[in-house]
C-alpha cells in the first residue's frame, strides 16, 4: 500500500493516536523533583567516594534517546526507539583511575558502584608508575540546552516516513536507478554531570543524521554506481529536515548516479584539485583533527588509533601547511556535533587555533592531559559516548577558516589548467601516524583549462599530510564554507564513538596524486 | 550484572505478557564488562560496566514498531511494550514481515568459561605491571588493553520460542614502541578460557617485533610477494570489504553478482585449497549459536574448495529465493591441503615481505572487493629463507577476492584464533597466507 493510502486508512482506522509519553516527559513535568533525585544520588556516589579515599571524583547520570527510521525504496524497513540511562563514577585513588557504571540507578547501587570504581582505582595505584594531576577547573552550576528549533522527538512519525518515502519516489523516477535506502537518526543527551569540586552541570543535546544513498546498476555490463547525499549530520532540530533542499538533492543524487555509470574513467597521475566542503572535511578531520590530538601525541592511544606524526616539542615552529591554512579547534559553533557549554571534567567550550597561519601551534587537550605539556588549563576536550564509558579526550569541531576574499568555487576552477572538482566523501583511509591518506568521493568532474569539462568516476586522491596542506593556493571565501561532520568517529579502548563536525570553505590543492581505483574481475 | 537463564525468560515472560499485539519479539543482553588500558607504560583508565538492555520488536496487522529500555522495572518494561506497539500502529506494513520463530533447536555453544568471569582485579594489574616492566627491562614503551567480557543473550517469540546463551572472552593487545619512535611491534590475543590467554607471550611477542623492527628500510611501491600472519589475514576478512550477502549479490550490487543478472554462486572464483566455512561450534571459536531474532545458527560453506557454494540469507530473502537462511556467521578460513607455519613460509621463500598486520581498512571498490588500508607494527623483507632486515610500512590498494584467486595463492597456514587488529574483539580462524603478488601502491612514513 502506498503512503498516500496509507495515511487515509489511518486516520480513520487509529484516529488521533499519539505515542504514549515515555517515562522521562512525565519526569520532566516535575522538573524540580529531578533534579533533586539526581543531586541526591550524586551527593550519595561523591561521598561514598570520598569515604573511601578518592582525592577526586565525578559521576555523571545521563540518559540517552535515540530513534532511527530506515526505508528502501517504497517500503519501511525500520522504526525504533530507544532509550538508554545509568550512570558512571570516576574516582582518582592514590593518583589512579577507577571508573565504574550501571544501569540500576538508585542510592544503594551508586554507592555500590563508588565502591567498585575505589576498588578498581586501589587495585590499580599499587603498579602505578605515573600519578595523575589535574589541572584545576572552577566549579560551576550551570543549564544549558543545545541550539536546535524543533525537537524531533515531538515531530510525528507519520511526517518523517512521508518525507524519506517521498525522496525515495523522486530518486525510483529517475530512469536508470535501481534502488534507494534513505534513513533518519536522532539523538537527544541528557547529561547530569557532578563532582567532588563542587560542579554541577545539565545539558540537553539534540543532534541529527538524515542521509540517503541511490544505486544505479547495469545488469547487462553488471556494472552499479551509487550516489550518497551530500547533507551530512548536524546538531540541529527537525528544522534541518524542512530547510535544507533534501528534495532537489535526491533528484540530482539520482541523475549523478546513473551518469556515473558512462562516466569518464581516470586516467591515474598528479592533478590540482578543487575540493567542496562536502568532501574536504573528512580530510580535515582525519589529518588535521586527529593528528593535534595531544593523548595520541604522547603514545597514550599507540595500541589502537596511533600517535601522530605531531611531536610537543613542534608546537608553534613545524609548518604544517601553506601560510593561507588556518585550524580551529571549538566547542562553541551554533550547529557543531562537538558543541556544549561543559565537557565531562566540567570545562568551558572554548575557541582556539590549532594550526595558524599554515605553523602548527596547539593541541587538544583535558585536565588530565594539559599538565603534561606544561598547560595550567584544559582547552575542555573530555568526553563519553555514554553513561557507561569512561571518559577521555576527544575531538572538538575542527574547522578550516574560509579565505579573507570571498573567493567562489567558480574562482577557484578558473585558475586550474587540468584538475579536478570533488564532491562528497567516499572512501578514506589514514595510517597510524597521520601521514599518508588516500579519500575518494561521490562526484567527480573533470576542469580543463578553467571549466569543467565532463564527469569522472573512479578516482581516488593520495597524499601525505603536510604535502597537501602545503598545496594549498586558495581558498572560497565566507559564501562557500559549509558544516558537516561525523556520527561515528572511532577511538579509544575500549572503543567509544564521538560525533563531531567539520566547517570549511571550498579550496583549491595543486599537483596531488590521483588514482583509478576500479579493479578488473575478468 | 550477568543475567541468568530464569532471569531472562522471567524478564522475556513479563514482556510478552502485556503485548496484545499479533506478533513480538523480545531480546534480553546483558553485559559485565571490564578494562584495564595503559600506554606510555604506565596505567591509563580502568573500569567496569555492568548493564542489560531489553528491546522489544511488535507487529500490529503486519505493522512493525520497536522499543528497548535499560530500565528492567515492571513499569518501564511496560512501558517498552507500549512504546512498540504505538509505533507499530503508525508504521506502514512491513512488507518483508514474516511470523516470529516458534520453538526452534539449539545445538549448544562451548563458549563460557566460569573462571573468565572471575577475572581477578589485583592479578590482572600485576599481569599487566609485569608487561611494563618487560617493556622497561629492553628499553621500549608498551601500551595495550585488557579486557574481560561476559555476555548473555535472550531471545523469545509470541510464538513460543526461547533461546538463552552466554559467552566469556577475554583478552590483551599490546603494542610496543622504541623510544626513538623508529621502531613499532604489536601482539594480540583473546579467549574464552581465561588460563588459555597467555598474557606474557603476547608482551614478549609485541616487545621482540618492535626491537625487531628498528633500522626500517624504505622500498618502492609495488606489487610483492607476501607471508600474510594470521593476524593482517584476520584485519583483511573483517573488514567488511567482501560481503556475502545474498540480496546484494541478486540485485547487482555485490562482487558476487555477474552480468545478466546471475550471482557467482557455483563458480570457483578462488584458489582450490581455499575454504571459508562458518561454524560457530569450532572448539577453538565457540561463538554464539544464534541470532537475535533466535534464527539458529548452521555449519555451512561459503566457500569449498575455491567454489562460491553459498550466500548469506536473512529470513525474508531465503523465503524469496526457496533457500535456507543462514542465521549469524562465524567466519574460518581453512586450507582443503595441511597447513603450512609461517616458518616454513618463511624458510622455504625466496623473496617476500612478511606482513604483521593491516590497519584502517576502508572498501573502495564494491564491485570487486576491493580495499586500501596500511601495513603496521612489523614488515620485514625475505629473502632466500631467511628474515634481512625491517621494511617502512605501505599503503596497499587490493582485491580481497583476486588475492585468494587461482594462481595466486602460494602457501595456507594452520587456522588460528584472532580477533580484527582494529578495534575488533570477536575472533575468527583464519591461518597465514603466502601469496604471489599484494599492491603496495605508496610508501607511508607512519611508524
Amino acid at each position: 500500500m502506498i503512503r498516500r493510502e496509507f495515511l487515509k486508512a489511518a486516520s480513520t482506522a487509529v484516529g488521533a493516536a499519539t505515542l504514549a509519553p515515555w517515562l522521562l516527559e512525565r519526569e520532566a513535568a516535575a522538573a524540580a523533583e529531578v533534579d533533586a533525585v539526581k543531586s541526591a544520588l550524586a551527593e550519595a556516589a561523591l561521598t561514598r567516594a570520598r569515604v573511601l579515599g578518592a582525592s577526586y571524583a565525578d559521576i555523571r547520570i545521563n540518559r540517552y534517546r535515540s530513534e532511527s527510521i530506515t526505508t528502501r525504496e517504497q517500503q519501511v524497513q525500520n522504526v525504533a526507539r530507544s532509550q538508554d540511562f545509568g550512570f558512571g563514577i570516576r574516582v582518582l585513588v592514590n593518583g589512579a583511575w577507577g571508573f565504574a557504571a550501571s544501569s540500576v540507578v538508585t542510592a544503594d547501587e551508586v554507592r555500590r558502584v563508588a565502591q567498585v570504581a575505589v576498588d578498581i582505582a586501589r587495585a590499580n595505584a599499587a603498579f602505578q608508575r605515573k600519578r595523575v594531576t589535574l589541572a584545576p577547573v572552577d566549579s560551576v552550576t550551570a543549564n544549558w540546552k543545545s541550539a536546535f528549533e524543533k525537537d524531533p522527538f515531538d515531530v510525528p512519525l507519520d511526517d518523517k516516513i512521508e518525507l524519506l518515502l517521498a525522496l525515495n519516489a523522486i530518486a525510483m523516477k529517475t530512469t536508470g536507478v535501481s534502488f534507494v535506502n534513505s534513513s533518519m537518526a536522532w539523538v537527544n543527551e541528557q547529561r547530569f554531570l557532578a563532582t567532588s569540586e563542587g560542579s554541577r552541570i545539565e545539558q540537553y543535546l539534540i543532534r541529527g543524521q538524515p542521509q540517503f544513498n541511490v544505486t544505479a546498476v547495469n545488469r547487462e555490463s553488471g556494472d552499479f554506481q551509487t550516489r550518497r547525499s551530500f547533507g551530512g549530520p548536524q546538531a540541529r532540530g527537525y528544522e534541518y529536515m524542512e530547510k535544507y533542499p533534501w528534495k532537489a538533492e535526491v533528484q540530482q543524487a539520482a541523475d549523478e548516479a546513473v551518469a556515473k555509470l558512462k562516466a569518464t574513467p581516470v586516467e591515474p597521475g598528479r592533478y590540482d584539485l578543487v575540493i567542496h566542503p562536502t568532501n574536504l572535511w573528512l580530510t580535515i578531520h582525519e589529518s588535521c583533527g586527529h593528528s593535534t590530538e595531544l593523548d595520541r601525541a604522547l603514545w597514550w592511544e599507540a595500541d589502537y588509533a596511533g600517535t601522530s606524526f605531531l611531536t610537543p616539542d613542534q608546537a608553534g615552529k613545524l609548518r604544517f601547511g601553506s601560510p593561507l591554512v588556518n585550524i580551529v579547534a571549538d566547542r562553541v559553533q551554533t550547529t557543531g556535533l562537538a558543541t556544549v557549554a561543559y565537557d565531562d571534567d566540567g570545562v568551558p567550550a572554548q575557541r582556539w587555533y590549532l594550526v595558524k597561519d599554515g605553523i602548527f601551534v596547539d593541541w587538544q587537550t583535558t585536565r588530565d592531559l594539559a599538565p603534561l605539556i606544561g598547560r595550567k588549563t584544559s582547552y575542555g576536550c573530555l568526553n563519553a559516548d555514554s553513561w557507561g564509558s569512561v571518559p577521555f579526550a576527544r575531538m572538538p569541531n575542527v574547522s578550516l577558516e574560509p579565505g579573507a576574499q570571498d573567493t567562489s568555487l567558480d574562482e577557484l576552477v578558473a585558475g586550474v589548467e587540468k584538475g579536478i572538482l570533488i564532491y562528497g566523501d567516499g572512501s578514506w583511509s589514514i595510517d597510524q601516524q597521520r601521514y599518508n591518506f588516500q579519500f575518494g568521493g561521490q562526484t567527480f568532474w573533470e576542469i580543463s583549462k578553467g571549466k569543467v569539462a565532463g564527469m569522472m568516476r573512479d578516482v581516488a586522491y593520495q597524499s601525505r599530510s603536510t604535502d597537501f596542506w602545503g598545496a594549498c593556493d586558495a581558498l572560497g571565501g565566507r559564501s562557500t564554507y559549509q558544516l558537516n561532520g561525523s556520527f561515528v568517529d572511532g577511538k579509544g579502548e575500549p572503543g567509544q564513538v564521538g560525533v563531531v563536525s567539520h566547517g570549511c570553505p571550498a579550496a583549491r590543492f595543486r599537483q596531488i596524486n590521483v588514482l583509478n581505483t576500479s579493479v578488473s574481475m575478468t | 550484572m550477568l543475567l541468568t537463564e530464569a532471569a531472562s525468560r522471567e524478564i522475556t515472560r513479563k514482556v510478552l505478557g502485556s503485548v496484545t499485539a499479533d506478533d513480538a519479539v523480545v531480546t534480553v543482553d546483558s553485559l559485565d564488562y571490564s578494562h584495564l588500558r595503559f600506554a606510555a607504560n604506565t596505567f591509563l583508565t580502568s573500569g567496569r560496566r555492568e548493564g542489560v538492555s531489553v528491546r522489544v520488536t511488535t507487529w500490529i496487522g503486519r505493522r512493525r514498531g520497536s522499543a528497548s529500555t535499560t530500565d528492567v522495572s515492571d513499569a518501564a518494561l511496560k512501558q517498552a511494550v507500549e512504546d512498540a506497539q504505538a509505533f507499530a500502529k503508525l508504521s506502514p506494513i512491513d512488507v518483508e514481515y514474516l511470523p516470529s520463530l516458534s520453538q526452534q533447536t539449539y545445538k549448544p555453544g562451548g563458549g563460557y568459561v566460569d573462571a573468565t568471569a572471575r577475572v581477578d582485579l589485583p592479578a590482572r594489574a600485576r599481569q599487566i605491571s609485569e608487561a611494563i616492566a618487560q617493556s622497561e627491562k629492553v628499553k621500549v614503551v608498551g601500551a595495550g588493553f585488557h579486557q574481560a567480557r561476559l555476555t548473555a543473550r535472550a531471545s523469545a517469540t509470541a510464538h513460543g520460542n526461547f533461546h538463552y546463551e552466554r559467552e566469556s572472552l577475554v583478552g590483551l593487545g599490546m603494542t610496543a614502541r622504541t623510544p626513538d619512535g623508529a621502531g613499532s611491534g604489536y601482539f594480540s590475543r583473546n579467549h574464552f578460557d581465561v588460563a588459555r590467554l597467555d598474557t606474557a607471550r603476547i608482551a614478549r611477542e609485541a616487545i621482540r617485533r618492535a626491537s625487531d623492527s628498528r633500522g626500517a628500510r624504505m622500498l618502492p611501491a609495488g606489487a610483492y610477494p607476501v607471508i600474510l600472519e594470521a593476524q593482517a589475514v584476520a584485519d583483511l576478512l573483517d573488514s567488511g570489504g567482501m560481503s556475502f550477502d545474498a540480496r546484494n549479490a541478486d540485485e547487482g550490487r555485490s562482487v558476487f553478482s555477474l552480468p545478466g543478472g546471475a550471482t557467482r554462486v557455483g563458480t570457483r572464483l578462488f584458489d582450490p585449497r581455499v575454504n571459508i566455512v562458518s561454524d560457530p561450534w569450532r572448539p577453538e571459536l565457540s561463538k554464539f549459536t544464534a541470532a537475535d531474532d533466535g534464527l539458529p545458527a548452521q555449519t555451512m560453506y561459503l566457500v569449498r574448495n575455491g567454489m562460491v557454494e553459498s550466500l548469506r540469507y536473512t529470513r525474508f530473502w531465503a523465503q524469496q529465493k526457496n533457500r535456507q537462511p543462514s542465521g549469524p556467521l562465524a567466519l574460518i578460513l581453512e586450507p582443503s591441503t595441511p597447513g603450512v607455519s609461517v616458518d616454513e613460509m618463511i624458510r622455504t621463500a625466496k623473496r617476500a615481505l612478511l606482513v604483521t598486520r593491516f590497519f584502517y581498512i576502508r572498501t573502495v571498490d564494491p564491485r570487486s572487493a576491493s580495499v586500501t588500508g596500511l601495513t603496521r607494527d612489523g614488515v620485514w623483507y625475505v629473502e632466500d629463507g631467511e628474515i634481512k632486515y625491517p621494511v617502512r610500512n605501505f599503503r596497499f590498494n587490493q582485491s580481497i577476492v583476486l588475492m585468494l584467486g587461482p594462481g595466486n595463492v602460494d602457501q595456507i597456514g594452520v587456522p588460528e584464533r584472532v580477533a580484527s587488529s582494529e578495534g575488533g574483539i570477536d575472533p575468527l580462524l583464519v591461518p597465514a597466507l603466502r601469496l604471489n603478488a599484494f599492491n603496495f601502491t605508496s610508501q607511508s612514513d607512519a611508524v
